[in-house]
C-alpha cells in the first residue's frame, strides 16, 4: 500500500500501470490499522492475528466493503 | 541432531525475539550471521529458523538471496518510508508499517514518505496516541483476500 498526494495521483498511478483503483482509506483510517497490527508485535507472546481478529480489525477501522474480505 | 530440528519452534521464538529486538533497539535488522552469533547457533540452524518465521509470515526474506527484507514493520534496507523516533532512523516498506513502527515502539515518530505517483516528500507526525499531522491518502491497489499473493508488490 502507498501513500499518495490526492487522489488524482492515485488515478494517475493506476493509469500508468493499467491497474484498476483498489481502495483508497484515510491516513487516520491506516494508523487504527498499524497499532492493532503492530501494537504488541515485540512482546514474547505476540503470535500473529486470527482470521476473526483481523475482520474485527478491519471493521473497526471503517473498512467493510467487499474488498477488505478476507475470505475470497 | 540440533534442537531447531527437534522443535523447530523454539530456535524460531528466540530469532523472532531476536530480530524484533534489535530491529527496535538498535534501527538494524540483524541478518542470520548476527544472528548466529548472538544466539551461538550455526549459520544453518538460524536460516532454518528464518524461513520457518517467513513461512509462518512473520517476517519477509528477500527472494534472491535469502536475507531478511523485512522484520515488519521494520525494513532492512533504506526505503521511500523514513521514521525517525527518538534520534533514530527506522524504515519501512509501506505507508502501514511506517506507522506500525510508531505503534510497536509506542513512541512518537516523524514519518517522512514520498507520493507514489510524483515522489513529493509527504510528513506524517505521529503522537503518544494519535497522529499530530498527516499529508496525503493511502491506496490499496490489491484485495484484502489476495495480500500474500505477492507481499511485495502488496
Amino acid at each position: 500500500m502507498l501513500l499518495f498526494r490526492d487522489e488524482e495521483h492515485v488515478d494517475r498511478w493506476c493509469e500508468a500501470r493499467d491497474l484498476l483503483r483498489g481502495a483508497v482509506i484515510t491516513l487516520e483510517q491506516t494508523w487504527r490499522l498499524a497499532r492493532g497490527w503492530y501494537k504488541d508485535k515485540l512482546k514474547p507472546d505476540w503470535r500473529r492475528h486470527t482470521l476473526e481478529e483481523t475482520e474485527n480489525l478491519l471493521r473497526s477501522s471503517g473498512l467493510t466493503t467487499p474488498f477488505w474480505s478476507l475470505r475470497g | 541432531m540440533t534442537e531447531m530440528r527437534e522443535d523447530p519452534g523454539s530456535l524460531a521464538h528466540d530469532v523472532r525475539m531476536h530480530v524484533f529486538n534489535e530491529a527496535a533497539a538498535t534501527a538494524r535488522v540483524p541478518q542470520a550471521p548476527d544472528i548466529a552469533r548472538a544466539l551461538s547457533r550455526t549459520e544453518d540452524d538460524v536460516r532454518s529458523a528464518l524461513h520457518h518465521l517467513a513461512a509462518s509470515k512473520v517476517l519477509i526474506l528477500a527472494p534472491n538471496d535469502g536475507a531478511i527484507w523485512a522484520a515488519n514493520p521494520f525494513c532492512a534496507v533504506p526505503s521511500s518510508f523514513r521514521v525517525d523516533v527518538s534520534g533514530k532512523r527506522y524504515w519501512a516498506i509501506c505507508i502501514w508499517d511506517a506507522l506500525g513502527i510508531a505503534a510497536a515502539l509506542s513512541a512518537r515518530a516523524i514519518i517522512r514518505a514520498t507520493c507514489g505517483d510524483c515522489g513529493v516528500g509527504l510528513v506524517i507526525e505521529v503522537g503518544d496516541q494519535d497522529l499530530l499531522r498527516t499529508e496525503g491518502i493511502v491506496h490499496f491497489a490489491v484485495p484484502a483476500h489476495h495480500w500474500w499473493d505477492n507481499i511485495g508488490f502488496t
